[in-house]
């Protein structure tokens, strides 16, 4: 990378159905903790990314009356329509132009505000699929689940598997919204049925939160204690849903594989420790395993029962919860960042894993996984 | 908000806003209702790298390119997906249960590289299972004239 940059500081709400907040007192509270847990004041020099989306705020211009709890009042603010790890993506690049030293990363949205599936639909071709009212982010996520499973013989233990081990993590993180001690394939599988083979718990449920990251380089970053360094990027974008083929995610292997070039990654499965992958459902998780290049094509079903990515195991994914834990459309990628970097930095409290020194954290934007961002993430 | 009130306390009000937007379906969707009028599945070709799209699309992602070409595709295609549908979002955005549970699959027409999606009737499905388009020019809404798909044995 042109400039080394590192994660400095973050802050999150707790996520929550109906938080007793707006959202832009919840804004508030993670811009103001991130700035101060930086060292930064607001008269000090930075830029301000926030992600946020017009549809689910019910406004056009989401972001304007956050710029005041953003702390970006006369500052060179924008935002992205997109999850909030393309934001954290628009902040690193405008340090790495050189034009920027600091940048305030924001995602945010409140699940209670918006009829919850409705905005999904309005991402389908308004000339025929949206309104024909088939398709909207779970039906199509079941499509993709079915195509995946068929192809490669994955079965529905080892999606529900994955919910539950989601679920389970989530009991340790005390910012979770969704959670389940304890919670196991068959609880998952006996869940009300949505879209076959989905049942209700492998969705990660939409929910009320923020988040926020300061990311630096320069000074500020060489000066941080335990700084987290962004070690490789990478982002790629994939067909319209019905134009591609649903059993790979190849925007995510794309992505990895520009990210791992970057970080000088060869072998992902001996070298990271630890990800944290935006897994909107738990068949996903399955499939990210494999484009992330921990596994092979189709073999994402034996590596979950393999035990490697549960919070013990070689390779654990999602110790947080994950999206199943807590899914704040805009914020779930940024806070999918945010949760690796606690984990390198030895922040992770009653979830942390120990000697985590690379970690890999993914964020993703579309029907089925259209668009995905990877960010490789390392310690000292 | 006055003091030690918490927003859960506060009035919540409704968006009276219902905005309604008049699109064109394109020069390339309008061909392929029209098609759909007399019984037949239009859809356009890459001159490039010879993708066929169903529904038609203008562009080609790939190459970049416009796609002139037309090409009537037979009945019969494959099923590559489908959900077994139990719920449907309602007006208010949260699931509603259907009377009776339906397929919902993704077609991959014979001669086509893009997939459908729309309704399978009959109840059952599988991967890789023939099916024969269901055309219905009287329907409803034009956008529905592609009704489905029904098993082809």
């Amino acid at each position: 990378m042109r400039r080394e940059v590192a994660i400095i500081s973050y802050a999150q709400t707790p996520y929550e159905a109906d938080a007793n907040a707006s959202r832009e007192m919840q804004v508030l509270k993670v811009a103001r903790e991130a700035l101060q847990a930086a060292g930064l004041k607001q008269e000090d020099r930075y830029t301000v990314v926030t992600a946020n989306n017009d549809y689910l705020d019910g406004r056009t211009i989401s972001n304007m009356r956050l710029v005041e709890p953003a702390g970006a009042w006369m500052k060179n603010e924008s935002k992205a329509e997109m999850d909030g790890a393309y934001a954290a993506l628009y902040g690193l690049w405008r340090i790495l132009s050189g034009d920027h030293d600091v940048a305030l990363i924001i995602g945010e949205s409140q699940a209670s505000v918006y009829a919850r599936w409705l905005p999904g639909i309005m991402m389908f071709d308004p000339t025929f699929d949206r309104q024909r009212w088939l398709l909207n982010e779970a039906s199509a996520a079941a499509l993709q689940a079915r195509a995946y499973m068929n192809a490669f013989g994955i079965s529905g233990e080892q999606v529900a598997g994955v919910a539950a081990k989601n679920l389970d993590n989530a009991s340790l993180n005390p910012l979770a919204h969704n959670k389940l001690a304890g919670a196991d394939a068959a609880k998952v599988l006996g869940s009300r049925m949505l879209y076959d083979p989905l049942t209700e718990m492998m969705m990660a449920p939409y929910c009320d939160g923020a988040c926020a990251m300061v990311i630096a380089a320069g000074e500020l970053a060489e000066k941080a204690e335990r700084p987290v360094w962004i070690r490789g990027v990478g982002f790629a974008h994939d067909s319209y849903l019905t134009e591609r083929t649903l059993k790979e995610m190849n925007s995510l292997r794309l992505a990895a594989e520009k990210a791992y070039a970057m970080a000088g990654i060869s072998d992902p499965s001996s070298q990271v420790d630890l990800a944290e992958v935006h897994e909107n459902f738990a068949h996903e998780e399955l499939m990210a395993y494999e484009a992330l290049g921990f596994c092979g094509k189709g073999e994402g079903g034996a590596f979950f029962d393999s035990g490697v990515t549960r919070r013990d195991g070689k390779l654990p994914v999602n110790v947080s919860g994950g999206a199943t834990g807590a899914n704040v459309v805009c914020a779930t990628g940024l806070a999918r960042i945010i949760e690796a970097a606690m984990q390198i930095r030895g922040d992770a409290e009653g979830r942390q894993v120990a000697g985590v020194k690379t970690a890999v954290a993914t964020g993703q934007t579309g029907p089925c996984a259209q668009e995905s961002v990877v960010f490789v993430l390392g310690g000292e | 908000m006055g003091p030690g009130i918490e927003v859960g306390q506060v009035p919540r009000a409704a968006l009276p806003i219902n905005p309604a937007f008049q699109w064109s379906v394109g020069n390339w969707m309008d061909h392929f209702y029209d098609g759909l009028k007399e019984g037949k599945l239009l859809a356009s070709k890459c001159p490039g790298c010879a993708r066929v799209y169903l529904p038609p699309r203008m562009i080609c992602e790939r190459c970049f390119t416009k796609c002139e070409e037309w090409v009537e595709l037979p009945e019969t295609g494959t099923v590559e997906s489908y959900t077994v549908a139990h719920v449907k979002v309602g007006a208010n955005g949260e699931f509603e249960e259907l009377p009776q549970p339906e397929v919902i699959a993704l077609v991959k027409q014979d001669g086509a590289d893009t997939c459908v999606a729309a309704r399978l009737q009959g109840g059952s499905a599988s991967v890789g299972m023939k099916v024969k388009v269901v055309i219905d020019p009287e329907a409803e809404s034009f956008v529905n004239m592609l009704a489905g798909y029904r098993p082809a044995e």
